[in-house]
């Protein structure tokens, strides 16, 4: 590839972050109906899907020491199209079929119909895990408690 | 195209199913370093699709024993795009340029004459040392020779086609309880020599 090329590995490789981690958020239910449509494909697996666990660590407030919060349960699969294109996926949880389906798309939106799998699947399901979010937070700031002490007369 | 993308297209299916076939081959290794000298065979159904360059008894122990606690160092023949992208995949293992890091060694019968730098273990803990394995074309059609020792009852006759160099080699760094087990492999075969089987040459005890 040459330098005059307008692909910035940067530019892709953010916009692929962003459909893995809508990917990577969706439930069973949301790629369901797109099954057919992501399925109608020769592929083949590179990796089937398994099972496992990985250990998730956070930073008190984002910034202090690091500590583990616990191991959670992860599904991969890895499939490779006809064509050479591998997709990945990486989901919470232990549906075999549902991050076979996620590999599927992260391939297809590797292609040549990238801006058709972005209109179709991604953005939709971009907009509904933002409702989504955003509910959740309203009911959460609904419950919110701000503590406070009243000054005390001391005389 | 990017690094990524590029062994990406390299990467080809591994055990048909993980579990099970690193399991059967797991044992084939164990019994090939519990009996020195017999040949081992894996069934077809259980060794991984062909991989450029490994004959399927190696791709299978590769599978079976590497993991990322394995650093691997790799002969030059096998030192391809292919076989590191795969393993690197498949087992997550590290692949180490310096001999003397590897905890496995994957070897042709061009580099036999000369294993300096593995790891031979220490007196503590002698099970750190290197593993070989050694891809071979035959197992047979080399010179006989008698094996002796652990696990083998009397004496186990072995042609494996080797240098003289080679059992020198090894001969030089069995400093027990130090010292390298071998695996041989040739196409879906193996056969193990442990750092505890004497081999006899003519006129040996």
């Amino acid at each position: 590839m040459t330098a005059t090329t307008a692909y910035t590995p940067d530019a892709a490789q953010s916009v692929r972050q962003h459909w893995f981690g809508v990917l990577s958020r969706t439930h069973r239910a949301d790629l369901a109906p797109h099954e057919d449509a992501l399925r109608d494909v020769e592929y083949r697996m590179i990796r089937a899907p398994e099972i496992g666990m990985t250990l998730v660590r956070g930073r008190m407030g984002g910034s202090g020491a690091p500590f583990n919060v616990g191991e959670m349960t992860v599904t991969r699969c890895v499939v490779r199209l006809a064509d050479g294109r591998t997709g990945y996926s990486y989901l919470a949880g232990r549906d075999k079929a549902h991050a076979e389906l996620a590999a599927l798309a992260d391939a297809h939106l590797q292609g040549p119909q990238q801006s058709h799998w972005i209109r179709e699947l991604i953005e939709p399901l971009a907009q509904a895990q933002a409702v989504r979010r955003a509910r959740q937070q309203a009911e959460t700031a609904a419950t919110k408690v701000d503590f406070f002490t009243l000054v005390r007369g001391e005389n | 195209m990017d690094a990524v993308t590029a062994s990406a297209t390299l990467l080809q299916p591994a055990f048909a199913d993980p579990v099970l076939d690193s399991q059967r081959s797991f044992r084939a290794a164990l019994k090939a370093l519990a009996g020195p000298g017999v040949t081992q065979s894996l069934l077809s159904a259980q060794t991984p699709p062909h991989l450029e360059g490994l004959a399927s008894a190696s791709h299978a122990l590769c599978l079976a024993l590497l993991d990322i606690d394995t650093p691997v160092w790799l002969a030059p023949r096998f030192d391809t795009q292919a076989i590191r992208a795969n393993l690197t995949f498949h087992c997550g293992c590290p692949i180490v340029s310096d001999r003397q890091n590897a905890r496995f060694a994957l070897l042709d019968d061009s580099q036999l004459h000369d294993l300096s730098g593995f790891d031979l273990g220490n007196d503590r803990y002698p099970d750190q040392s290197c593993t070989l394995l050694v891809q071979l074309p035959s197992l047979q059609g080399g010179r006989q020779l008698a094996w002796k020792g652990p696990g083998i009852e009397s004496r186990n006759h072995v042609s494996l086609p080797l240098q003289e160099a080679f059992w020198e080699e090894r001969e030089s760094r069995n400093d027990f309880p130090r010292g390298i087990d071998v695996f041989f492999l040739a196409g879906s075969e193996l056969m193990g020599l442990p750092r505890s089987t004497q081999v006899l040459f003519k006129g040996g005890v």
